[in-house]
Order: C-alpha cells, then sequence, then structure tokens
C-alpha cells in the first residue's frame, strides 16, 4: 500500500484525533464512521485544518432493516485531491440532524431536500418548507416504507393496457398486416 | 343563388384552410422532449414548410405542445398555459409521458394520462417520437382541422367542471386566478 | 367633382398596394432566409395566411382602451403617413395629400405608429411588454439622428421640404440624390437597418427573452391588424426612401396605363432591392443588446450624417 500514503495519513489523523472508525476505500477516497454529535465537529477540523474547503455533495440513505438513516457528508480537497466521505447513522424515528449550513451555505440546499424527502429535521434551518414538492401532505416520499405505485395508482388515472398482452411488433404487425422482423421474434411473449 | 348553408360551407373551409396552414406553436418544454423541437424546426425537417412556427406567448399560439412528463407542479403551470390561449385552440401529447406515463408511470409526481386534465387533440407515440413522427403528427392535425373535428377548446368550456375537479385533486392548493375566456 | 373621385379610388388603391406588397416582401423574406438556412421555407403568400387565421381567431380578453387602440391606432397611422408618399412622381392616380413641407410632418407622422404601440404594450401590464418598448424607443432615438440628419442635409442642399419636389429634382436632373450627397444616403442607408427591425437590431421584439417584447399580450384580430399595419409601414419607408435618394418612379408626363404599369414595376426592383438591404445585414449578423445598437446608429452614421449636412452646406 505504499501508493495510498497521503490518504492513510489522512485517515490516522482523523480517526486518532477524534477516536473514530473508517478506512481508505482506494486511492483519493477515504471514508470515516461518526456518530451523529460529532459530524459537525469533524467537518469544521477537516475544513480548517487539513484543507477540505469544498462540500461537494450531502445525501442520505434509509437502511429500514436497522431503522436508521444514514447521511453521508462528501467533502473535496483540492490540495490533497481526496474525497472524504463522513458518514452517520441517526434513528428512523423523529429523525433529526445538526444544521451545518454556517460551514457551508451550500449545504442549505441538500437539508432542505432532505427534509422534504426523508422528514429529517434539521434546527435553525433558513427556507420554506416547499422545495421541489409542492402542496405535499403525505408521507415523505423517499422514504422506503412510502408505497409510490399504490399512491400513484390511487391517485393518477392509469391506462388501462391492452388486453392481448402481446409483444407491440407483433399487435402492429397484425393490425397493418405486415410480418414481424426477424430480430424482434425473440422478444415474442406466446409460448 | 348560393343559400344560407352552402355559403356557410365555404366560409367554414376557407377559415379551416387558414387555420391549418398557419399553426403558431407555443413548446411547452418539459422532459426530454424539448430537444426534438430544434431538430423538427431547423434545416433537416424544417417545419416551417407546413406553416408551423414557433410562437412565443400563449396569447398568440394555436397549437400547446407537451413535450414530455408532467410533475404536478408543472400541470399547473400547463393549465395556466392554456386557459390563456385563444380558441381555437389545439393540444399535441408528445411522448409515451403524456399517454400512459411512460417510464415514470409509479412515479409519485407525475400525472400518468394527460387527456384527464386538459383535451388533447393528437397524441405522438415514441419514446421519444423522432421529427419524423413529430411532423407526422401536426399533418395529423392539419387534417382534423380541416375537417372540422378539432374543437376541443369549446369541449373544455362546455366540460369545465369535470375537468376541474380532475385538476383539483392533484393540485390541492389551487391559487390561481379565474379566466373570464 | 370628377378629381376627388380619382383621389379616392387612388387612396384606396394605394393602401391596398402597400398593405399587398408590404406583405407579399415579409414572406419573400422569410421564404429566402430558409433557403439561407438550407431550410425548404413556407410558401411567400404564407403572411397572408398567418394574417388570416389571426382574423378567424376569437378573443375572449381585454386590457383596457388603449389595448383596444393600440392596433387600431397602428394601421390608422400607417394609412395616414401612406396617403403623403407620392406612389408615382406625379400621377394623378396616386395623388397623396403632399404640400411643402411634408418631409417635416411625416418625420413627426413615422413615430407615430410606435407611440400607439407603446401606450397599447403598456395599459396589458405585461412586464415584457415594457421592457420591449423601453428598448424599442431607445432604438428609436439611436436611428432617429441620422435619419434625420441626412434629411436635413437633402433639405439645405435643394431649399425644399417637399418629397414631391425633390423627386421633380432627380428626374428633371437627371442625377439621382444617391450620387447628388453620397453621404447623407449612406448615413439613411444604415439607419434603415434600424427601421426594419430585422437581426441584429431585432431586440426589441425577442422571442426567447422577452416573449415577442411588445406584442406579447397581443393574439388574434390585434395581432393580425398590427401586422398589416408593420407591412403597409415597411412599404412606406421604402418608398419614401426610392423617392428622396433613388430617383423614385413614374414620369409625371406620361400618364397612359402602361405608364403606370412600368412605374409601378421600377417602383417594385427599387423597393426590393433596397428592403434586401437591411435582410442581407441580418443574415451575417447576431443580435446588438440596446446599448451596442445605440452605440452604432451614434457612431459612423451619424458622422456620416454631419458630413452630408456639411456637404450640402459647402
Amino acid at each position: 500500500m505504499t501508493e495510498l500514503i497521503k490518504e492513510q495519513h489522512l485517515l490516522d489523523t482523523i480517526t486518532n484525533t477524534f477516536k473514530l472508525k473508517g478506512r481508505v476505500i482506494r486511492d483519493r477516497r477515504v471514508e470515516v464512521f461518526a456518530d451523529k454529535e460529532l459530524v459537525s465537529s469533524i467537518l469544521l477540523f477537516a475544513k480548517n485544518q487539513q484543507g477540505f474547503i469544498h462540500l461537494a455533495h450531502m445525501t442520505c440513505i434509509d437502511w429500514i432493516d436497522e431503522n436508521k438513516f444514514e447521511l453521508i457528508y462528501t467533502i473535496w480537497s483540492p490540495v490533497e485531491k481526496i474525497h472524504l466521505f463522513v458518514k452517520t447513522k441517526i434513528d428512523r424515528e423523529n429523525p433529526e440532524m445538526e444544521n451545518i449550513d454556517s460551514i457551508w451555505d451550500q449545504a442549505n440546499t441538500y437539508e432542505r431536500e432532505m427534509r422534504e424527502m426523508f422528514g429529517i429535521q434539521f434546527p435553525g434551518l433558513i427556507g420554506e418548507q416547499d422545495f421541489v414538492l409542492e402542496d405535499w401532505d403525505e408521507m415523505p416520499p423517499m422514504r422506503k416504507d412510502f408505497d409510490t405505485a399504490k399512491y400513484a395508482s390511487e391517485t393518477y388515472f392509469q391506462r388501462p393496457g391492452r388486453e392481448d398482452a402481446k409483444d407491440v411488433r407483433e399487435t402492429i404487425s397484425e393490425r397493418s398486416g405486415t410480418k414481424v422482423p426477424d430480430f424482434a421474434k425473440k422478444y415474442s411473449r406466446e409460448k | 343563388m348560393i343559400n344560407d348553408k352552402d355559403s356557410q360551407k365555404i366560409v367554414d373551409f376557407i377559415q379551416n384552410f387558414a387555420r391549418k396552414q398557419s399553426l403558431f406553436v407555443m413548446a411547452y418544454g418539459t422532459g426530454c422532449g424539448a430537444i426534438e423541437i430544434p431538430a423538427t424546426m431547423t434545416s433537416r425537417y424544417d417545419a416551417e414548410r407546413f406553416g408551423i412556427r414557433g410562437a412565443a406567448t400563449p396569447r398568440q399560439a394555436d397549437v400547446l405542445l407537451i413535450t414530455g412528463y408532467l410533475a404536478t407542479k408543472t400541470l399547473k403551470r400547463v393549465i395556466r398555459v392554456y386557459e390563456q390561449m385563444q380558441e381555437p385552440k389545439y393540444v399535441i401529447g408528445f411522448g409515451s409521458c403524456t399517454i400512459n406515463g411512460g417510464m415514470y408511470f409509479d412515479s409519485y409526481n407525475t400525472i400518468n394520462a394527460l387527456e384527464q386534465y386538459i383535451p388533447v387533440d393528437v397524441y405522438i407515440n415514441g419514446c421519444m417520437p423522432r421529427p419524423e413522427s413529430v411532423i407526422s403528427g401536426f399533418v395529423k392535425l392539419q387534417e382534423l382541422i380541416q375537417q372540422g373535428k378539432a374543437d376541443n377548446g369549446k369541449k373544455y368550456r362546455e366540460n369545465l367542471e369535470w375537468y376541474r375537479a380532475n385538476q383539483k385533486k392533484i393540485i390541492k392548493n389551487w391559487k390561481m386566478p379565474d379566466y373570464n375566456w | 367633382m370628377e378629381d376627388l373621385g380619382l383621389k379616392i379610388f387612388g387612396a384606396i388603391l394605394t393602401t391596398i398596394l402597400g398593405f399587398v406588397v408590404g406583405m407579399t416582401y415579409g414572406g419573400i423574406v422569410r421564404k429566402l432566409t430558409a433557403r439561407v438556412q438550407n431550410r425548404y421555407g413556407p410558401p411567400f403568400y404564407q403572411n397572408f395566411l398567418d394574417l388570416l387565421k389571426l382574423q378567424f381567431k376569437k378573443t375572449n380578453i381585454a386590457h383596457g382602451f388603449m389595448g383596444h387602440m393600440a392596433p387600431v391606432w397602428i394601421i390608422i397611422a400607417a394609412v395616414t403617413v401612406l396617403m403623403f408618399i407620392p406612389i408615382l412622381n406625379g400621377h394623378l392616380w396616386f395623388p397623396n395629400l403632399s404640400f411643402h413641407g411634408d418631409l417635416i410632418f411625416l418625420l413627426y407622422m413615422m413615430v407615430f405608429g410606435s407611440l400607439g404601440m407603446a401606450l397599447g404594450a403598456g395599459q396589458t401590464g405585461n412586464p415584457n411588454s415594457a421592457i420591449g418598448v423601453t428598448r424599442g424607443l431607445s432604438q428609436m432615438v439611436g436611428y432617429e439622428i441620422p435619419f434625420v440628419l441626412s434629411l436635413v442635409a437633402l433639405m439645405i442642399q435643394y431649399k425644399t421640404t417637399s418629397v414631391q419636389d425633390l423627386t421633380q429634382i432627380q428626374h428633371e436632373t437627371g442625377v439621382w440624390l444617391a450620387v447628388a450627397n453620397p453621404f447623407a444616403f449612406l448615413a439613411a442607408l444604415m439607419a434603415s437597418l434600424g427601421m426594419f427591425r430585422y437581426s441584429p437590431f431585432d431586440i426589441v421584439g425577442a422571442p426567447a427573452e422577452l416573449a415577442s417584447g411588445p406584442v406579447s399580450e397581443f393574439g388574434g384580430k390585434y395581432l393580425g391588424t398590427m401586422m398589416s399595419g408593420g407591412a403597409i409601414f415597411s412599404f412606406i419607408k421604402l418608398t419614401l426612401y426610392v423617392h428622396l435618394f433613388l430617383g423614385g418612379a413614374g414620369n409625371p408626363e406620361k400618364t397612359g396605363i402602361i405608364a403606370i404599369l412600368i412605374g409601378l414595376g421600377i417602383l417594385l426592383i427599387k423597393t426590393f432591392i433596397l428592403y434586401m438591404v437591411p435582410v442581407f445585414y441580418g443574415w451575417i449578423n447576431p443580435r446588438y443588446r440596446t446599448e451596442q445598437a445605440i452605440r452604432y446608429f451614434w457612431g459612423w452614421p451619424t458622422a456620416l450624417g454631419i458630413i452630408g449636412v456639411l456637404w450640402a452646406v459647402y
């Protein structure tokens, strides 16, 4: 692992400072796993001490089996050329996370999106309740226990499908009296 | 001596011919279909030879071309644009998304069948339809206009309550002005 | 009394001529533009079909008094100005109400249509209209200066303010004013680029940017009437230029039907060539912003206009 000296060094610095677990994924990719309370300290440390001046992305994953939301903060150092992933897991019931838009302004956008799509609350977050959706009063739609197909079939008008349930080329050939091209025969649904 | 019926026929013929030969299109470019419009209008396919021409505002437009999926949020704007257009007005639904939702059939915020919300004259299927299909859709619309069958603006006016009920079912916060068209 | 009947007949004929020629030129330009862009293009009578369709459209909106009046105002201005333009030099059928000093009168009246448009667009309350009107009036301030300078040069040079007299002078001496005072002609020609509002001076009605600018709230019959007014106005400008600079058309000594047809033919050829100047210029130039347009007009055209005035004085 001689090529990954700077990644290993960074990982050691952060894990030793905060007593964390982490790993080097590959060159230029480092991830650390932190508690929810430590995240803002780690981000501030990385920004001020290690040169990670850019918040590239924030996202959320719904681990419904563990009953957890995982939040991932991706930050980037233009000097070291390393992406650092800070990952944390929070409770799925009444999810709440610290607001970091005082560290990076652009975090505001991601946090508003997460508030809308997953229902995670960020205390002190500025901005309208509606971000992308308009007048949404159901469960936040990106949660895994939200049944989007059921919701769509109840809310919107479904057009009934063709009754023959054949491959579309066969239907066209029947109606127009032309032959089905050879390459299309393998898609036939007739046994 | 020409009686009233015959003269009305002649007037209708001229009227429909002029309407058919001069279609000002308001291209509502949602989704990926918007990229097919430049190809249709520019030199390779040149829709202007059919008298099809872009209009910048709904007041001047005859055709509302909806080029792809419609989120509930977008539908609100489409309804506003449609109601600002002056009669006679036509709607062309473009691509699978306007017909049955296409690949977004189970999405939580895109509508599936456009004609439940505003009346549609012609659907062009395909994902995406090529410029040839777009032009053939316009030619189909021209045939309908020449036969005098395309009067969906009237249909919308007469069945307004039914359309409004459908629209309000998904647009919960209805903050729109009432038009006296 | 016979004279009056002929005059009314001539006035109607002039209006129809101006309308048909203006609309047809617009259609030809659409066709030519399409050919330049390697397209097939609409038929040359497409503008007539558009107009017919617009007149058949229903209108169910009201924007107040000036909103209704603006198209009427434009077409009134167009027909009024047309009455003061000599179509054929000194012919009884195209009498025109010309009088001594009509050149100055025309200078004022040609702004009238734009003014009606501005008032109507202002009443519609559409922000795009307001921006479009602002840009249009600023651009007008730009091209009016070289245009007025070139006309002033002609007035000084020949000590007359009558279009008829200027045409007559060209007819008698056989020298076109475009040759007699080339600087004034060039200044007026460059000002005409802005008058026709083809690219690069089409920021007034930029479709993608301003949603067609001042006319964005006008549809149907309103737009159709404005289109007719615009067509007549373009014919007015072209005819005025031909009579001021390019020797005019028609021969006052011959009044037979053949002579009229020949005169009209010459008029059409000259106006068409003149019309191609802004169109050609537009094909090869992208759109100017307002301040770029004004800088353009207040640069070389104004300088040429001043030189033209000096040329006329000395």
